[in-house]
């Protein structure tokens, strides 16, 4: 055959150029905003994933547990060599690791209180800090051992200043209330729902008022060069860690009948055992923001429903048209049927036609969706907006996996070649000599 | 041997609730060569008689033998190809695809089936099929930039494009003034009688209908006429 169906497919588009610019515009916008779905929720994890990591200084953390005869549980990591021998005899690599302790602690300053978390790192040293959180007013230089660092609307709710002194109360490892004085160094950009709920403060100043001795703390945080990296570097620190004879919790649990992921299945594990000793968790920011993925699930259900329901639509026009075009080119068809052309190239011929309006018009979307993520992406929207954590850097971040358009491409092509067979049938069982006369 | 033959043909058509008998049996027999003119009014048959003969459409009863095969019991694969290999067909509005330039709605035919031509004994024989209608200086313009005379030769030289035997050409001046029709008559001639194709063309018009060498008159369905010219062999029986 030589191509020459495809060929005249192809060509027959032109014919009506009206009609399939708008055909192949609608199937172009339906792909377009797919995509950008697509696009948002590819994104989505890594941005609250990456944007978690920033926030919590680590990439994959370890937390150390204890249980005391009581039955309370203690977060603490006694003595940190073994998780650092276990990470240099796997030979893992990361940027820098961070010490981090926190407590819930209600915060005091003239008459009005607030519930924070307070996060306990080495201020004075930690430089990833002072790199990501985006200081309002105040000064890194103000950095004392007793300061605290307040987002932007913890300080406004307590009409604090710089240099204010605030009073927190919480409770001990041990379970008993303690208060203790910080001064405010600075203010932060509010960094969405964790701003609102973590303050910083001096590690070694926390951990003296919680009950914490000298090198303890309550979880280490690896940063790596990368997010993806993440897992793997998790994996094998347990395997090694492991290996070591070191107490771990299953990073793999299983809760049977219920919804909840092996993070969130590790920590109920943690309430609800009894250990010896410390016992070790390993997990990955990942892990903490899994239920974040049902998100996505949801986000990439909800373009497929779109997809079908703006494809049904489409799949209509497509079916009448072609029902059109049947009639349109009767004389032709029967033309090619006399000088020899079979019924099923006149089927092909149709369904050329519609796989090639579908491919054009999914490739236009496709186009049209990267243009608009392109634009949309160059705007900042700063580090300060409610939606700070689905972005990367204040702004908006698209991943289409190829996959997914792929994907996309193939359902657009199969329903309108599903909307064209029908027509496409009904021409090729048309009887030359009907299709001749009915033509006259 | 006849190239074609045709033994007591019927066709009837449905038309709403009734039935109408466009061809009420008719015989006759195409030699080799021959060019033949089907003449009749309007509503005698000679389009129904040209379809089935031209196997695109079935009769009703009766047998329709193509170089001496029947092709009742065909289907509609094998009736396709049979088209494909044996026959050409010129139409009374030329029926072009319009996608297609000149040279490429000449090609057509050729891309299609299974027959296989080399590219340079393609392209050679379609020069000289351009040639020999006289649209070299056209073969690359599309149907709609071509007067209708043209449009025609090209549809002649699309049905002769695969060698075959017989050409069938329904009312092929109809839509063309008288003179330009002439022309296209006389191009049919010329390569009837250089290629020994055998013609055979439906017309309403008394002009055209004495250049054939062998007429068949019908009215209401029936042959009233079949007639050798020029010595061109004894006529068939005629019925009435």
């Amino acid at each position: 055959m030589k191509y020459i169906i495809p060929r005249i497919a192809l060509r027959n588009l032109s014919r009506q150029k009206k009609r399939s610019f708008l055909l192949g515009g609608a199937i172009a916008f339906g792909i377009m905003i797919v995509t950008l779905i697509n696009g948002f929720a590819g994104a989505f994890i890594e941005n609250v994933s990456e944007n978690f990591a920033y926030l919590m200084a680590g990439h994959v953390f370890v937390q150390g547990a204890e249980k005391t005869p009581s039955g309370k549980r203690l977060s603490v990591i006694r003595d940190d060599s073994i998780i650092f021998s276990a990470v240099r005899d796997s030979g893992l690599s990361y940027e820098f690791a961070t010490k981090t302790s926190e407590v819930s602690a209600s915060l005091f300053f003239e008459g009005k209180t607030i519930r924070q978390n307070l996060t306990g790192l080495d201020l004075a040293t930690n430089l990833f800090l002072r790199e990501r959180v985006v200081l309002r007013q105040g000064s890194w230089d103000a950095i004392g051992p007793d300061s605290i660092i307040l987002s932007e609307k913890i300080a406004s709710r307590l009409n604090v200043l710089p240099g204010d002194r605030i009073t927190a109360s919480f409770q001990t490892l041990t379970g008993q209330n303690n208060i203790a004085d910080f001064t405010l160094a600075a203010i932060s950009v509010d960094s969405s729902i964790i701003g609102s709920v973590m303050s910083y403060v001096d590690l070694a100043y926390i951990n003296e008022a919680i009950g914490l001795k000298s090198g303890e703390y309550m979880a280490l945080g690896f940063m790596l060069n990368d997010l993806k990296a993440a897992e793997a570097f998790a994996s094998r620190l347990y395997t090694s860690m492991a290996g070591m004879g070191i107490q771990l919790f299953d990073r793999s649990a299983n809760e049977e009948g219920s919804a909840a992921t092996p993070f969130q299945a590790m920590i109920r594990t943690q309430r609800s055992e009894d250990w010896q000793g410390s016992r070790y968790s390993v997990y990955t920011i990942d892990d903490i923001v899994s239920q974040a993925k049902q998100i996505v699930v949801a986000l990439d259900g909800a373009s497929l429903i779109i997809l079908l329901v703006l494809f049904a639509i489409v799949m209509i026009g497509i079916n009448n048209t072609f029902r059109m075009v049947m009639y349109e080119r009767i004389k032709e068809i029967g033309t090619m049927r006399a000088v020899g052309v079979q019924r099923k190239e006149i089927r092909s011929l149709f369904l050329n036609e519609a796989l090639f309006l579908a491919l054009g018009g999914a490739v236009a979307g496709l186009v049209l969706a990267l243009i608009a993520m392109s634009i949309l992406s160059l705007i900042d929207f700063g580090m300060n907006t409610p939606a700070f954590m689905i972005m990367k850097n204040g702004h908006l971040s698209f991943f289409v996996p190829p996959l997914r358009a792929v994907f996309n491409v193939v359902i657009i092509a199969a329903l309108t070649l599903l909307a064209a067979y029908f027509p496409a049938k009904a021409a090729a069982k048309m009887e030359p000599a009907v299709a001749l006369r009915t033509a006259k | 041997m006849a190239i074609i033959e045709v033994r007591d043909v019927k066709k009837t058509y449905p038309l709403g609730k009734v039935e109408v008998q466009a061809v009420k049996g008719v015989s006759f027999s195409i030699e080799k060569g021959d060019f033949i003119s089907i003449a009749g009014p309007s509503g005698s048959g000679k389009s129904t008689i040209l379809n089935m003969i031209g196997l695109i459409d079935k009769p009703s009863s009766g047998e329709v033998l193509i170089e001496g095969r029947p092709t009742s019991g065909l289907s509609d694969k094998e009736l396709t190809r049979l088209r494909h290999e044996v026959l050409g067909f010129i139409f009374q509005s030329f029926n072009l695809i319009p996608v297609l330039n000149v040279w490429e709605n000449i090609e057509f035919p050729l891309l299609l089936g299974k027959t296989k031509v080399s590219a340079t004994e393609k392209k050679e024989w379609i020069d000289w099929l351009i040639d020999e209608v006289s649209l070299s200086e056209w073969r690359t313009h599309k149907p709609n930039e071509l007067s209708g005379g043209q449009r025609q030769r090209v549809a002649i030289a699309r049905a002769l494009v695969t060698k075959p035997g017989i050409v069938l050409a329904d009312e092929p001046t109809a839509n063309l003034d008288s003179s330009t029709g002439e022309q296209i008559i006389e191009l049919m001639k010329k390569i009837n009688r250089e290629l020994s194709t055998t013609f055979i063309f439906s017309t309403h018009d008394a002009k055209i209908v004495e250049v054939a060498d062998h007429i068949i008159r019908l009215k209401d369905g029936l042959i009233v006429e079949n007639k050798r010219l020029n010595g061109a062999g004894s006529p068939d029986q005629v019925r009435e």
